[in-house]
Formats: structure tokens, sequence, C-alpha cells
């Protein structure tokens, strides 16, 4: 019995992180475009689109390797295992057994080292010059993330997500170092936001192949393949905001399996979730895009609020 | 003109045993030369500092059938004078070469390697030979504007390649962008040599959309050739079709109405509005800031209408006509304008304090793509762009013609050079055609709006015309054929001046801002390409 609930479970996230992708995707832009005074599309446009492309067939430039094919399924498969790592709406997500923090980043990290493989694979101008700005931008944002989230780990006094999210989940509210902790929080907004490829870093939005970075990395896909990096990219950008949201205010989560402690997580993690979504959207609205080589700063700054946030969770301990 | 003549007395002065013939043309003083002898005045205008003569346009006329030969005429635009000084040269029967200025005067690069294209006149010693508007699968031999080159032919397909400029190095590679664009764009090859990120070196191709404009005009009559003028580059129809007109009118002695000058300078400032605001939401959604973009693309959508519902065309076609303006505005359509312009400025004033707030956007403008003086000067570069580097040039007020001598604007000069110069040069220019506008209503006279012609041009005479277009100064030469018919028509968008320039302010920046660059000088391909 135990181990069918747990299957159930596992089976839930996984389908509640793909399905609800799209809609965070939907909403960012539905922002967007009220701000502009526009209408907009739908909520549901990036499912229709996703169908779409589903349907299309795919082409495939003679220049590529395996890399070009096998990619689009490396990078979904290690981004959506990255999110059943992770609590989303259960503080006690079945598969913490399998790895921590670390684990989770270095999943990430692989779908972001293919995807740059990806890009070069093809040979294009476009797709080079994308690869290697996603190159700097992951390594840079990379230990701004690990930092911020050690530094929430110090407070549970584990690496595992699931007893991090757990712990502070109990408390309630209370937060045992602030300072440490809204630090922390804006480090890990800022690599969010260059991790998924949101202005001010990158313009998901652009035609502009000189100024793109993960686009550019997409240019040659089309078809089913298209449309798995799209979902992965959608799914990321979930994972950071779940991450966000349950590792540094995990409040309403479920913190046992009864059903009622489900129903409300999941509600209060949707809202929670899709409030982060226009926080982006305004953000997208409010800034213009950085300059390519402001962003090394930006994310500098991220990393230094983590290690400051490291220092006084230590310091403030006495 | 006595500016002019002091001008002329003065090379008079310099080179008197290279001068043949001294005239004027329609007020512009003409100096005709001496094959030999024109590198060395050219170069003189060029640099004196009395003169200070920045090259204008070169274009060249094949006199046939009724002389057999070759005309080049170089117009220089004297900025210490504000006036015009042309020199001429001709080359007879069998001659195929001429001296380039090239290496004296810069600006010459283009118009010499169009000339060899077009006309295969060699400009020797001009040193960069390679093709430029005929592409490679243009056959050997093929000279479009000759007289013997007949309009409709088909041509064959030759093989060949186009060598760019390498630069060689570890680490230097090229990144080759278009003719072919991921957005909705015009046709345009940039290739782009890097090194990591910095641009080491831009050379633009250009010439994708060849319609062969300038010979559709010589298949027409004076008097029937606006249409096509106003479809040199879409988005600048009053601009084209109005130097065209006055260029046609000067050579039918035509003087033309007042109240019809005054409503084409209200055109011309309207077609200016809705670039200038296009232009800058375009700038702005190149650094990601949508929202500036939206609000802007809305208002440059509510002019248009205006337009529409004034004329019947978004893009104002159909508005010039020889002799004058071919729809009158009624005192309502004049007062829905004034209206309609009052609230468009209200808002557009609230986008202003946005983007000057919004210090991100402000970051990207700054030092992007920055134009000096210096190699502005050396282009010859003029309009928006000019402006944006301190070049102090505006024809409406340098050289007015429509209704500018009673209404005249305010120029609006910035230094830096930058995107953000350049942006807001046209944001001080949005608010100064409001203001022209308005002005023009007021001080609007009654009267006829057309006139017909007085006379027919005998052919070989010809008028030059320029405007200054929201872009910068539009050129027309328009000689007179037989029988009321065109001879030759030059055209000269400021985009064919402004291109090569781009590949200057391109140096130093780094590869994803140059779609900003090129946004902040908004070049158009059709008018370039002809």
């Amino acid at each position: 019995m135990y181990a069918m609930v747990q299957l159930v479970l596992i089976v839930v996230q996984f389908v509640m992180l793909l399905a609800l992708a799209p809609f965070i995707v939907g909403v960012i832009r539905k922002v967007k475009a009220r701000l502009q005074c526009r209408r907009g599309a739908g909520l549901l446009q990036p499912y229709a689109d996703l169908a779409k492309l589903f349907r299309k067939q795919p082409v495939r430039s003679s220049t590529t390797s395996w890399i070009f094919t096998a990619a689009p399924y490396i990078v979904f498969a290690s981004t959506v295992a990255a999110g059943l790592l992770m609590p989303v709406f259960l503080s006690h997500t079945p598969l913490n057994f399998a790895g921590n923090i670390i684990a989770l980043v270095y999943l990430l990290a692989l779908g972001t080292f293919f995807l740059i493989l990806a890009g070069l694979d093809a040979g294009s101008a476009f797709g080079g010059m994308g690869s290697s700005r996603e190159a700097i931008v992951a390594t840079l944002a990379e230990p701004a993330m690990m930092l911020s989230i050690l530094a929430i780990a110090l407070t549970a006094g584990s690496t595992n997500l699931s007893t991090i999210v757990h712990q502070s989940a109990l408390l309630e509210g209370v937060v045992l170092a602030p300072p440490a902790h809204l630090m922390a929080l804006a480090a890990m907004f800022i690599v969010t936001l260059a991790e998924t490829g949101r202005v001010p870093v990158d313009n998901p939005a652009t035609h502009l192949e000189l100024t793109m970075i993960h686009e550019a990395m997409l240019l040659e896909y089309s078809g089913r393949y298209l449309a798995l990096m799209e979902w992965a990219a959608g799914i990321k950008l979930l994972v950071f905001l779940t991450l966000i949201v349950n590792v540094f205010a995990p409040w309403g989560i479920a913190t046992s399996v009864a059903p009622l402690a489900l129903v409300t997580g999941t509600a209060v993690y949707v809202v929670k979730v899709a409030g982060l979504a226009v926080v982006i959207g305004v953000i997208e609205s409010m800034f213009a895009k950085l300059r390519l080589f402001r962003v090394p700063e930006l994310l500098g700054a991220a990393f230094i609020l983590a290690l400051l946030a490291l220092v006084f969770f230590y310091t403030l301990r006495g | 003109m006595n500016d002019g003549r002091g001008a002329v007395e003065q090379v008079r002065g310099a080179f008197a045993r290279a001068i043949m013939e001294i005239g004027v043309v329609h007020g512009v003083p003409m100096l005709r030369l001496r094959t030999q002898d024109v590198p060395a005045v050219a170069r003189y205008v060029h640099t004196d500092p009395g003169l200070r003569g920045s090259l204008s346009l070169l274009w060249v006329v094949d006199h046939r059938p009724r002389e057999a030969r070759h005309e080049l005429c170089y117009l220089f635009t004297l900025a210490e004078r504000k006036d015009w000084l042309l020199l001429s040269v001709d080359l007879t029967q069998g001659e195929r070469e001429f001296a380039s200025i090239t290496p004296m005067v810069h600006a010459a690069k283009w118009y010499e390697r169009e000339i060899r294209d077009l006309f295969g006149l060699i400009p020797v010693g001009h040193p960069d030979m390679r093709r430029l508007v005929r592409h490679e699968h243009w056959p050997k031999g093929s000279h479009p504007l000759n007289k013997d080159f007949a309009w409709d032919q088909v041509l064959e397909r030759a093989q060949g390649e186009y060598a760019f400029r390498k630069i060689h190095g570890e680490g230097v590679f090229e990144v080759p962008v278009g003719p072919i664009h991921a957005g909705i764009i015009e046709p345009g090859h940039f290739r782009f040599s890097v090194a990591g990120e910095p641009i080491l070196q831009l050379e633009v191709r250009h010439f994708w959309k060849h319609r062969g404009i300038e010979k559709l005009f010589e298949q027409q009559r004076l008097t029937d050739a606006v249409p096509l003028a106003e479809r040199v580059s879409g988005d600048t129809s009053v601009g084209h079709s109005l130097a065209y007109c006055q260029a046609v009118e000067t050579l039918l002695g035509i003087a033309v109405p007042p109240r019809a000058r005054y409503l084409r300078s209200l055109f011309l400032e309207l077609e200016r509005l809705h670039n200038h605001l296009g232009d800058v939401g375009a700038i702005c959604n190149d650094t990601a800031y949508a929202l500036a973009h939206a609000h802007c693309g809305r208002l440059k959508e509510q002019l248009m209408q205006l337009n529409d519902r004034l004329t019947e065309s978004r893009f104002l076609r159909g508005v010039n006509t020889v002799g004058g303006v071919a729809m009158d505005l009624s005192g309502a359509q004049l007062a829905h304008v004034d209206a309609e312009l009052h609230t468009i400025e209200q808002e557009f004033g609230g986008i202003e304090k946005i983007l000057f707030a919004n210090a991100s956007l402000t970051e990207r403008l700054e030092n992007t793509g920055v134009l000096s003086e210096r190699i502005a000067w050396d282009h010859a570069v003029m309009g928006v762009v000019g402006r944006a580097s301190g070049i102090d040039r505006d024809l409406r007020r340098d050289r007015p013609f429509a209704a500018y001598h009673e209404c005249q604007p305010k120029v609006a000069v910035y230094r830096y050079g930058d995107v953000r110069a350049r942006m807001r040069v046209r944001l001080d220019e949005v608010h100064d055609s409001i203001r022209l506008i308005h002005a023009l209503r007021r001080q609007l006279p009654m009267g006829p709006v057309i006139t017909g012609p007085v006379k027919t041009p005998e052919p070989g005479q010809w008028a030059l015309s320029a405007v200054e277009g929201w872009r910068g100064e539009i050129l027309y030469v328009v000689m007179a054929g037989e029988e009321g018919r065109i001879h030759r028509c030059k055209v000269r968008d400021p985009s064919f001046v402004h291109w090569p320039a781009i590949q200057w302010a391109a140096l130093g920046n780094i590869v994803p801002d140059f779609p900003l660059i090129n946004k902040s000088f908004n070049l158009s391909y059709a008018g370039n390409d002809l």
C-alpha cells in the first residue's frame, strides 16, 4: 500500500510538472501583453503551440550528427528528472532518496551541456554564438545557485531538498536568519532569470539572431524536436520557480499525505508559482535587456549575495 | 546666390587652367572641368577650410543618341556657405576611364562603383574595384543605364563569387547574416569578422532587390512618373514624390501655388512623425524593452490611420502630383489633424518620460554604435544620423523648399553619435514636426492647390531637387528627353550614403549590439538598391 501511494505521488508530480509548465509560460506572456495594453494570446496558447509542433514533420540538417537528434530527449529527460527530485506539492517527495540538491544542479547542467552541444552541432554561426554565450551564463550562474541553496541547507542541516523544505515548512513562517534568507533568495531569483533565458539576460521574444542566447541554440530545430526543447525550457523555468517557492517560502505545502493536505498543498503551490510568473512578467516589462558583457556582473552580484548569505548565517549564529 | 559665385571665384583663382566653362543651372553654380583635373579640384573643394565641400551626389548621364558622350557630375554641399557647387566633366565617345576621386574624397566610394556597374565606366585609381550593384550573376558587359541597353531584356545567368574582405588571425571567424532574415526585414547581407563577441570588421553586401528604378524612369513621361517615385522606398512616399515633383516643376516652369506648398510641408511632416515614432519604439524593442515599443507602435498606428482618413492612403501615396497636391484638406480635416496631434503629443510626452527615467534602457543606448563626427564627415553623412554626430545640416533650413521659408524647423543636433543621440534627434524632431504642423495650419493660405505647366523643356535640360525626408536628404536629378519624356533620373536616398557609414559605427561593438545600431540608423534597402 505504501509503495502504491508513493508511486501514485511520483506519477502525479510528473504529470503536474509537464502540465503546468506551458501554463506558466502563458501567464508570463499574458502579463507582458496586458502591460503593453494588448489583449495577448490566451493562457492556453503554449499548449496549442506544442501540439502543433508535435504534429509537424521535423527537418534535420544533413550536417548534423546523432547529438542533434538525441539532445532534445536528453534535455527533456534530465530536466524532468531534476523536477522529480525536488518537493513540489508535498514536502517529502517520494524520490528524495535518489539525489540531493547537488544532483539536481548537475541534472540541469547535463541538459545545458547537451543543449550547448546541439547548438554547435549543425555548424551554423548563430548556433555557435548561442552556445558560447550559454556556456558563459551557465558557468557563472551555477556557483551562485549552489551557494544560495547551501545557505538554506545550512539552516536545515541537510542538502536533501525534502529535508530542507520539510523543516522550513514546519516552522510555519518563522525565518531563522532573515538577512541570510533574503540575500539567498535574491541570488536565487537572479540565477533563475539567467538560467531560464529571461530579460534582462536573454530575450525569449526576439527574432534577432545576433542577440539570442537560448533561442540561437534552437534555431535549427523544428517539429517534435523543437516541441521537446521548448517544453523542456518551460519545465526548467517551472523547476526554478518551484525551488524558489518551496525552499524559501514552503509554507502551505503538504507535510503529510493526508488528502486534504495534498489538495491545499497543490492549490497553494499553483498560486505561488503563478504569482512568481506574474512577477517575472512585470520585470520583463520594466527593464531593457542587459548588454551581454554586463551579464557576468549581474551574476557576480548574485554570487556575492549568496556568499554574504552564508557569512551572515555563521556570524548571526555567533 | 552671391555666396555660390564666391565659391566659383575661389576655385577659379586656384585652378584657372582646369576650368573650361562656368555656368549656372537653376541657381546651382557649375564648373566644367578637364578630365584630368577633376581629382585635384575635388580635393581642393573638399578640404579647403573656406569651402569644406561634402560630396552630396555623383551621377552620370549618357547623352546618346543626341550626343555621343557621358557626362559625370559631382555635386558638393559647401558646409561653410550652405550652398551647392557642381563640377562636371565629359567623357567623349570611346573614353571609358575616368580618374577616381575616392582616394581624396572618401564619400565617392560607392558612387564610383555604382557608375562602373551601371555605365561600364572605370574609375581609375579606385581602391575597391569589386562589383557593387551588379551581383556576380550578371553577365560581363551588361551595363543597364547605358542607352544601348534595352530596359526589358532578360539577362543570362553568369557564375562568379564576391570576395569579402578577410581578416586572418587566431580565433577570428566570420558570421554571415542574411540576406534572408528571421523577422520581416528587407534583404541585406552582413558579414561580420569577429574575435569572440567584439566586431573587428563589418561588410554590408546589399543590392539584392535591384529593380532597375532609374531605367524604369527613363521609360516614363515627366508628368507620369510620380507613382514610381513614391515606390522607390515605401516608407518615404512623400519625400521621394516631393523631390521628384520639384525637379519636374523646375523643368516645366511651374510655380506651385502657396497652399499646395504648405500642404506638401504638412504631409512631409506627417510622414516624418509616423516614421520617427515607429523608430523610437523599434530601438526600444531591440533592447527587449517591449513596453515602449507597444506604446510607440500604438501612436504610429494612430498616425497612419489619420493619414488614411485624410488621403485614403496610410503611406500618404497619391498626395503629391506635378504642379501641386492632388487633394485639398478642408478646415474640418485640418482641425481634426490638430486635435489628433494634440493627444498624440501628450501621450508621447508620457512615453518620453518613461524612456528617460529607465536607467537600464539608457545604459544600453549610451556609447553604443558611436559614429564619430570625423567619420560622419568623411562619408558625407547627413539627416538624422548626421545630426546625431554633430553634422549640423538640414535642407529645410539650409535650402528651404515647399513652405519651409515661412515655417522654419528647429534643427536638433547632438554630438555623441551613439544610439541614444540618434534616438534623441528623433524625439526632438517628433515635437518639432508637431509644432510645424500646427504652425503650417495656422498660416495656411487659401487658393488653388494645383497649377498646370508653363513650358515644355528642351531635350537635355535638367533640374536638381533636394528634400529633407525623415531619414535625410533625398536628391533627384531629372533630365528631360524628347517629347516630354525622361532622359535620365538619378535617385539618391540617404540610405545609399549611410550604409557604408554603418560599417564604421559597428566597429568595436559586440555582435549582439549590432541589431540595435542598425535599428538606430534604420536605413532603407529598397531606396539603396534602386
